[in-house]
């Protein structure tokens, strides 16, 4: 008799323990116990539309995704969301026969995102009719600057000299306008990429940089004499190292179109910039990223980084020997 | 002593019984309000919630644009005529971004059918995944190089003409299509020969949509030239601006000219011919269709430069040729 008691008495103490522990695994009970007095009154109003949301999120997004694609096909540039965060796109450019070609090309892939605005600088004196005009008939959100490399640290002709990385002093241009025209506090949400004009962007890769935090990462391809340069990613979904074959124990082995920041990162760390002089080659991207973040702060995209949705493609120097001296063609239109 | 120590306990484990039900009891509450818990996920269904109300909004928009078009639109106006662009493409290590750039530009051109045609004897995935992802109407087809016809590793560009058996495929599927489906709306349309390295600016389709028979306009970068251009007075094609080989029947690049459907389907025999000799490509094909004289000029009398010859460079491999030599090349699976 005794020992039914006893047995009784123990499944009655253990029982409500261990419903209590199964119970409190789930972990949005905790933060929830906070947040509740805060937006219980919001949490009520949106609860009718958000109840189906969770379990069908994912479905949804894509769907969204989807049908806003096929409906601006036809209206151009896609209609500005007051929920995505903007992105900056920084796009240094240089007059040269392609660049009317490249920029066209490249304005017509950044005509599909939503929330871009795109600033573009000149390496130039003046900024040029070309590019205005350009910037004018797309119908972009854009800021139009301009900054000239002084000679000294022009690339000569067609020599790649590494030590002179190009579109380095047009970059920080387009980061001290961004500091100089958002205020740290202000609250537009807002992501910085620097996209070179003659690489190739899938719109998977906007999407994929619009939820970075503080700065994320990605593959790229055609980089470093490989395939594919890319972040390493552990199983906890953090980068640890970099799988390239060129210099991988630089502290940011990544190239500049593999990287996006945070808005806010770049405006409350005012003091960081791409170094100018003596950065060895590979080593610009590292100049920055190391005045921003830590190696376990980045946050990589494109499925943990084995999707690549950027490609490092350079253009062809046209051949133009039937020029002459003196130009065969008339020089007064605009290629 | 005993009795008092017993009762002790008995209100010990009483009170720790009532303490852990009312615990459960509690949580068990937070489990009924499920729906609540999504507060933690609150910006992101926020956002989710607010996109879908954007949504509504755009198609109410588009839904009442269109209601307001279809009482004026009644007289029967037909819808712009499509143009088909023909595009060979092959395997190479650029081939999925030069695509993807190239599906960006179509993406914003109204009735505009996309023709791939790939070199290869099989369609490969990555073009067909491509193409699905897309968002354009498109035919993907395909049509292997014979093995004498094809460039090898290492020749110049120029050595053999590229992309002949694709195009006549395009052609071939184009008038087969077309001759499947009589009815006099169906002949309206423009063919252009698009290949996958160019750089098209999206007023060149604009352009090209107007073409009664063939219509020609300037092209960047092109024949050793900042623009190889027809001449035109009086609105009328008289000579062509080319520094190499003037003396061609059509001295132009491929990009340079479109050719109205309807003329494509009256000339069955009309394709690009192989063995025709270096840039004698485009006449090969063209001079059984139309005269100098009969070209329409674009692009304001061909002064304007619309559509580019750009070229992409190889990118480099040999630091992945090192290491796929000793066994550690990147991950063949991940497509590039």
């Amino acid at each position: 008799m005794p020992k039914r008691r006893d047995i009784v008495a123990i499944v009655l103490i253990v029982l409500p323990w261990t419903l209590l522990i199964t119970v409190w695994h789930q972990s949005t009970i905790t933060p929830l116990l906070t947040a509740r007095k805060d937006d219980r009154r919001d949490g009520h109003s949106n609860s009718r539309n958000t109840f189906a949301f969770k379990d069908s999120c994912s479905l949804q997004n894509r769907d969204i995704v989807e049908v806003v694609r096929t409906e601006y096909v036809y209206s151009r540039p896609p209609p500005w969301s007051d929920v995505l965060p903007t992105i900056h796109i920084i796009t240094p450019t240089y007059s040269r026969p392609v660049q009317k070609a490249e920029l066209t090309r490249l304005a017509n892939t950044l005509l599909h995102v939503s929330n871009l605005h795109w600033i573009l600088v000149e390496d130039s004196q003046r900024r040029t009719t070309l590019v205005s005009r350009l910037l004018q008939d797309t119908g972009l959100n854009y800021t139009h600057l301009n900054v000239e490399t002084p000679r000294n640290y022009k690339v000569r002709g067609d020599t790649r000299d590494p030590r002179i990385p190009r579109g380095t002093i047009q970059r920080n241009l387009a980061l001290r306008w961004l500091r100089e025209t958002f205020s740290v506090n202000s609250s537009q949400p807002g992501i910085v990429y620097f996209a070179d004009d003659d690489n190739t962007y899938s719109l998977e890769l906007f999407e994929e940089m619009r939820s970075t935090k503080r700065v994320s990462v990605w593959p790229v391809a055609f980089v470093g004499g490989l395939r594919y340069e890319s972040p390493k990613v552990n199983t906890l979904g953090k980068v640890y190292g970099w799988k390239t074959v060129f210099d991988p124990h630089r502290p940011f082995a990544i190239d500049m179109a593999g990287f996006a920041v945070n808005l806010r990162l770049i405006l409350s760390k005012p003091q960081a910039y791409f170094k100018l002089r003596g950065v060895k080659g590979g080593y610009q991207e590292s100049s920055l990223l190391k005045e921003l973040v830590t190696l376990s702060d980045l946050e990589p995209k494109a499925a943990n980084c084995t999707k690549v949705l950027v490609w490092h493609t350079r253009t062809e120097k046209p051949v133009l020997v039937n020029e002459g001296k003196k130009g065969f063609t008339d020089s007064n239109v605009e290629i | 002593m005993a009795t008092r120590m017993k009762l002790k306990l008995k209100t010990v484990f009483v009170l720790y019984f009532m303490v852990s039900l009312l615990g459960l009891v509690y949580a068990l509450m937070q489990l009924g309000q499920r729906c609540d818990c999504t507060d933690h996920d609150l910006p992101k269904d926020r956002i989710i919630s607010r996109l879908r109300g954007e949504l509504h909004r755009l198609q109410e928009q588009m839904r009442k644009s269109e209601a307001t078009k279809q009482p004026q639109k009644q007289p029967a106006k037909p819808s712009p005529p499509t143009i088909f662009v023909i595009t060979p493409t092959y395997a190479r290590l650029v081939q999925k971004a030069e695509l993807t750039r190239l599906a960006q530009t179509f993406l914003h051109v109204a009735q505009l059918h996309w023709i791939v045609v790939e070199d290869s004897p099989h369609k490969t995935p990555l073009v067909s995944e491509l193409l699905a992802k897309s968002g354009l109407a498109y035919t993907h087809l395909h049509m292997p190089t014979a093995k004498d016809r094809k460039l090898q590793e290492g020749d110049p560009s120029w050595l053999k003409p590229r992309g002949v058996e694709q195009r006549n495929e395009g052609l071939r599927w184009l008038r087969e299509d077309r001759r499947a489906q009589p009815g006099g709306d169906n002949q309206q349309g423009v063919v252009y020969f698009a290949d996958d390295d160019n750089t098209y600016s999206l007023q060149i389709f604009e352009e090209m949509r107007s073409t009664q028979r063939v219509s020609v306009w300037p092209v960047g970068l092109v024949g050793g030239m900042k623009y190889e251009r027809p001449v035109v007075e009086a609105g009328k094609v008289v000579r062509f601006h080319t520094g190499w080989r003037p003396s061609r029947p059509f001295p132009m690049d491929m990009a340079g000219f479109a050719v109205s459907l309807k003329l494509v389907l009256a000339n069955p025999e009309a394709c690009f011919d192989g063995e025709a000799p270096m840039g004698f490509l485009e006449s090969s094909f063209l001079q059984g269709l139309v005269t100098m004289d009969e070209l329409e000029p674009k692009a304001d009398n061909c002064s304007k430069v619309l559509v580019w010859h750009t070229r992409t460079e190889k990118p480099k491999m040999k630091r992945e040729e090192a290491l796929q030599a000793q066994g550690l090349g990147s991950d063949p699976a991940v497509e590039v």
